[in-house]
This record gives structure tokens, C-alpha cells and sequence, in this order.
């Protein structure tokens, strides 16, 4: 089973809600963490390593044989992206940075051969084993290209390859379909928010988004001294969520997090409030081994 | 001039930089300011926008409709849909609204003519204010689970040229989104210049680096603003990463209780608190700005 630690809003605190959750309910279940902000992946900073196994993600880019390609430009007219341009004559060119990788070209091409299957790297996911028992799954884009989706779908599958008890999912900010993307499969959304106007604003935006995917939420107030904790309380009921914990602005938290030492295993007051979320989700999954 | 305030990594602190930049410029220069951030505006809160005077639909999202009449239930859309977007409820194939890319692979591999099609759907808005410190502001909002496209972000600049032309405004100013993604690289791509914005942590450090390596790619000067500049005294690789790819650093902005309390108070911190330490060290970046690079 999958749970996910989402949030609309960037910096939030949903890498340092998921990591020290993983640690915590990895008493209780055998698990592995999936870090699917591929445009931002920064869980194996906060746990403190670096990260290994790394596999390419590599999507199909069409690669035209001139000698076999007849110029009916079926391929240029079926790309959805525009990424195939044609010369007066019917010639194609690929313009990489707009292709997809969808393969359409290909699938619509009449002449077998004309065509040929190459290769473009998108980014990267890796395999890294932590000291806290479980593996972090990262998914990683490369700088310049603009597709996450496919880093996002592959790095989950990776993650799910793993055949744990449970996948902790952690999501990029915002509600793109890369958020539903990584939040897909989970039978629980931990959304962290902050009780700003921006906090709020970006969190109700989750919850909506949660709804339309029909999976539960809880809601995990960060900074929670910082603004009106009962704003957000407000919003969560209107989407059915509960307003499960509250974390204040900590100089704790900040300090643990720049040294890559996770709170929750730490004697700081902080440490409690993260063992408390992980009971309430175990209350919630119906208890593990 | 078109200027790109980025950051890589989200939470640093780039709206509310900008927000207390665009106040410090307001009065000397005419310009646009842009919210890129179609994921997650917020902008327009930190400006105290209450109302949009004028909002365009954006269709433009493509998402892939499967016909269960004329479906004979083969398969081959589910085996080659390259995200896994297709399942099967209760018999019937069906496109997850909220993942699917548009794609049309499955349109075009589906062995039965029409059963499978692409159909437009609204992928967000884009709308047009004029902020009460005089300044227009472009923003945007992506609908929940749309493909977060880059081609929201070059609407957005394509009204802000048009408000250039008509205002005979100088200056585009556009907030990007966090991250490295399509929006990031439609914000950054055609700027003259980018100012970076992190924090002393290994995490904004990560992704800083990773955001300067767009901007690299489209071979444009780069700035760095550190903030919450003293968070974290024992972290000094920022500044030495900043140092040696000859980065100038633009300034150093405190942490300050000033800069959250202004927030829930919807004003630029600037305005909000401007005998607060964080704000001295603004205006001093604001200088810089006036000095270095809208000169």
C-alpha cells in the first residue's frame, strides 16, 4: 500500500514531514521512501546521503532514415508537440527539445525502418539504502529538459518494484498531473501546510485535489505559530480532512535539517510531534506488524 | 529589460524578494511584474491584489477520452500509454483525467477509428491586474492535475510584452516557479538576466545549482540573493559556490520575524515593517539592482 506526503506549496516542509515520518513508521512496517520532486529532490540530503544506483531514464526520440523516409509527413502532422518540422519537400527534422517521447511519429509512420528508435536522457532515478532501515527511491530530472512526468512515473515504478509493505510517497509542490501522477494509488494524503495566507491558499488547493482523487487527507500545520492555525483547521473541514498535528517554527528543526540528522531521533520536544503523526497514519493503515 | 528572479528549490523566500523589490523599484522605473508560478501564484497575495481586472480561459490541455461504446476492451491503449494513465474500472477503459499528458499515443494505437480522442480542456487562467502600488502584474493559475505547461508561462509573457507596447513600460520582472521544470525554462528562456535566490541550507543549495545550470543553458548573466542569511552560520558553501563560478551576490537578507508577519499582513515586508533589519538589507540589494543591472 501507498501513503503520500503532499503540499501545495513549495517549502513548506514536506521533505522534513516525510523523512522523519518514514523513520517513524518504519517501526511498524517495512517500507521504502519514494522522493518524486524530481525537479527538487532533496529527501537523501536530509537523511544524510548520497546517492547511489543510478539507472538513466531515457525516452524515445525519433531518428529519421532519409534513405527510407518517403516525405508524406504523417509524422510531423500527428505530433502533438510540434517537435517535427518538415521542408517544403516533406523532409522531417526533430527539434529534441519539444519532443515528447510519445513515439506517435513512429506508431503513425508507413514505411517500417524510416523511422528508427533513439534515445534521449531525461533524468535519472536511484536506489540509495539509509541508515534508518529503508530504501529512498529518488527520481532525479536533468537540468534543462522540462518534462518531469516521465522521471516521476519512472521513478515510482522503480519504487514499487521494491514490493515493500509500504511506499511513502513524497510529491513535488503544487497540483500539476505530475502531483496526481505521484499521489495516484495512495489510500492517504498527509498534506503539509503552513498557516499563512500563502500556506493556505496553496494547501486548500491539495485538498481539492485530494477530493477529486478520492483519497483522504490529513493536514500537518508547519510553522504553525506563524499565522492562524484556524483558518486552516476551517478549510480542512470544508474538505473533510483533519488537522492532525501542529509543528511550531522550531530553530530545532532547522538546525537537524541542516545537519542531516533527522528530528525525530533526536531528544528535542519536535521529536514527539512526528511520532505522533506516524501513530495517527498507523491508527488510520489499521495497525502493521 | 526582462529580468527572472528563480530559485530552484521552493520556500526561500523568491515572492517575497520580489514582492519587496518590485516596492523598492516602483517609483523610479516603469514595468511589469510577472507571476510565473502558474502551479502555486502567489504573488498577487503578497501584493494585496483583491480583484483581477481582466481573466482569459486558457484551453489548451489536450487529455485523451476513450468512447466505452465503440471500445471491443483490447487493451493495447492501456499496454502503450507511456504514463500509465489508463485503467480499467468496472470492465470499461478509462484516462485518468489528472495524469494524462495528451499525449494521443493511445489514440493512435487503438485498432478501432474514433473510439479514442483528444479532446481540448482548460488548462487554467491567465489574468491581468494593476497592483495598488501603480505596476501591472501578470499571473496565472493552473487548473488542479493539468499538465503543468510551460506554455501557461509564454502566454503570460506574450500579455506582459503586448502591456510593454501599449504602456511603454521598460521592464519585465517575472517570478518564476520553483523547480527546473517546462515553467522554469519558458521563464527563463528569452530573459536578459537571472537573480538566483537561496537560503544557507544543503537543500536550496542543491537545487540553486541545478537552477543556474538552466540559465547556463540559455547563457545568461546570473545574481545571487542569499536569505535568511544567518539561519545557519556554520554553512559557508553557498557563498563559496557563489564565489567560484563568479556569481555575484547582490546582497544577504536576515532571517526576520518581519518577513512571516508581513505576509499575513499581505503587504511586500519592505512596506509592511521598514525599520526591520531584513529590510535595510533589501534596500541595500535594491541599490545594486539600480546600480548593476537596470542602469
Amino acid at each position: 500500500m501507498q501513503i503520500a506526503v503532499s503540499g501545495g506549496k513549495g517549502g513548506t516542509g514536506k521533505s522534513t514531514v516525510a523523512i522523519n515520518l518514514a523513520i517513524a513508521l518504519g517501526e511498524h512496517y517495512d517500507l521504502a521512501l519514494a522522493d518524486l520532486d524530481v525537479e527538487a529532490p532533496n529527501d537523501h540530503l536530509l537523511l544524510g546521503v548520497e546517492l547511489s544506483n543510478e539507472e538513466p531514464v531515457e525516452l524515445f526520440m525519433p531518428r529519421f532514415d532519409y534513405s527510407k523516409c518517403t516525405r508524406c509527413r504523417k509524422c510531423a502532422e500527428v505530433c502533438e508537440e510540434h517537435a517535427i518540422i518538415t521542408m517544403r519537400d516533406g523532409t522531417p527534422f526533430l527539434m529534441p527539445n519539444l519532443c515528447s517521447g510519445c513515439a506517435a511519429c513512429e506508431i503513425v509512420c508507413p514505411v517500417p525502418g524510416a523511422i528508427l528508435p533513439g534515445k534521449k536522457l531525461m533524468g535519472h532515478t536511484y536506489l540509495t539504502e539509509t541508515p534508518y532501515g529503508f530504501p529512498l527511491v529518488t527520481g532525479k530530472l536533468l537540468e534543462g529538459e522540462e518534462r518531469a512526468m516521465p522521471i516521476v512515473s519512472r521513478a515510482k515504478k522503480r519504487a514499487q518494484a521494491l514490493g515493500k509493505e509500504l511506499l511513502l510517497v513524497d510529491t513535488a509542490a503544487g497540483t500539476s498531473n505530475t502531483v496526481s501522477k505521484a499521489l495516484e494509488d495512495s489510500r492517504l494524503i498527509i498534506a503539509v501546510t503552513e498557516p499563512t495566507p500563502l500556506g493556505i491558499h496553496d494547501g486548500e488547493l491539495i485538498l481539492r485535489l485530494a477530493k477529486l482523487m478520492d483519497i483522504p487527507a490529513m493536514v500537518v500545520v508547519n510553522r504553525s505559530d506563524l499565522g492562524d492555525v484556524g483558518r486552516v483547521r476551517e478549510i480542512a473541514e470544508r474538505y473533510g480532512a483533519e488537522v492532525i498535528a501542529e509543528i511550531p517554527y522550531s530553530e530545532n528543526v532547522i538546525r537537524s535539517y541542516v545537519e542531516g540528522k533527522p528530528i525525530v531521533l533526536s531528544d528535542y520536544p519536535e521529536a514527539g510531534i512526528f511520532r505522533e503523526i506516524a501513530s495517527r497514519v498507523v491508527e488510520f493503515l489499521g495497525g502493521g506488524e | 529589460m526582462q529580468l527572472v528572479i528563480a530559485s530552484g528549490k521552493g520556500g526561500v523566500g523568491k515572492s517575497t524578494v520580489t514582492a519587496s523589490l518590485l516596492y523598492l523599484l516602483k517609483d523610479e522605473y516603469r514595468f511589469v511584474a510577472v507571476d510565473a508560478d502558474a502551479d502555486a501564484p502567489n504573488l498577487d497575495l503578497l501584493l494585496g491584489v483583491e480583484r483581477w481586472e481582466e481573466e482569459r480561459e486558457l484551453i489548451g490541455a489536450k487529455v485523451a477520452r476513450i468512447n466505452t461504446e465503440s471500445c471491443i476492451r483490447c487493451g493495447i491503449c492501456q499496454e502503450r500509454c507511456p504514463y500509465d494513465c489508463i485503467k480499467v474500472i468496472d470492465g470499461d477503459y478509462v484516462v485518468s483525467e489528472l495524469t494524462c499528458e495528451g499525449c494521443n499515443v493511445c489514440g493512435l494505437v487503438c485498432p478501432v477509428p474514433g473510439t479514442i480522442t483528444l479532446e481540448e480542456v482548460r488548462s487554467g487562467v491567465v489574468r491581468k491586474t494593476t497592483t495598488r502600488y501603480g505596476f501591472p502584474l501578470i499571473s496565472a493559475q493552473l487548473d488542479v492535475g493539468r499538465p503543468n505547461s510551460g506554455k501557461l508561462v509564454t502566454e503570460e509573457k506574450e500579455w506582459a510584452k503586448k502591456l510593454m507596447g501599449e504602456l511603454g513600460l521598460e521592464h519585465m520582472i517575472v517570478d518564476s516557479a520553483a523547480g527546473i521544470g517546462c515553467q522554469v525554462i519558458a521563464s527563463i528562456g528569452g530573459a536578459d538576466l537571472t537573480i538566483l535566490v537561496a537560503e544557507p541550507t544543503p537543500a536550496s543549495l542543491s537545487d540553486v545549482q541545478r537552477a543556474y545550470k538552466v540559465v547556463q543553458h540559455f547563457r545568461q548573466p546570473a545574481y545571487l540573493i542569499i536569505n535568511k542569511a544567518d539561519l545557519n552560520p556554520g554553512f559557508t558553501a553557498l557563498r563559496e559556490w557563489a564565489e567560484a563560478e563568479g556569481i555575484p551576490i547582490l546582497g544577504e537578507i536576515p532571517y526576520d520575524r518581519a518577513i512571516p508577519r508581513s505576509m499575513s499582513m499581505l503587504k511586500p515586508f519592505v512596506e509592511a515593517f521598514p525599520d526591520s533589519k531584513a529590510a535595510d538589507a533589501m534596500r541595500e540589494i535594491a541599490e545594486k539592482v539600480r546600480e548593476e543591472i537596470l542602469r
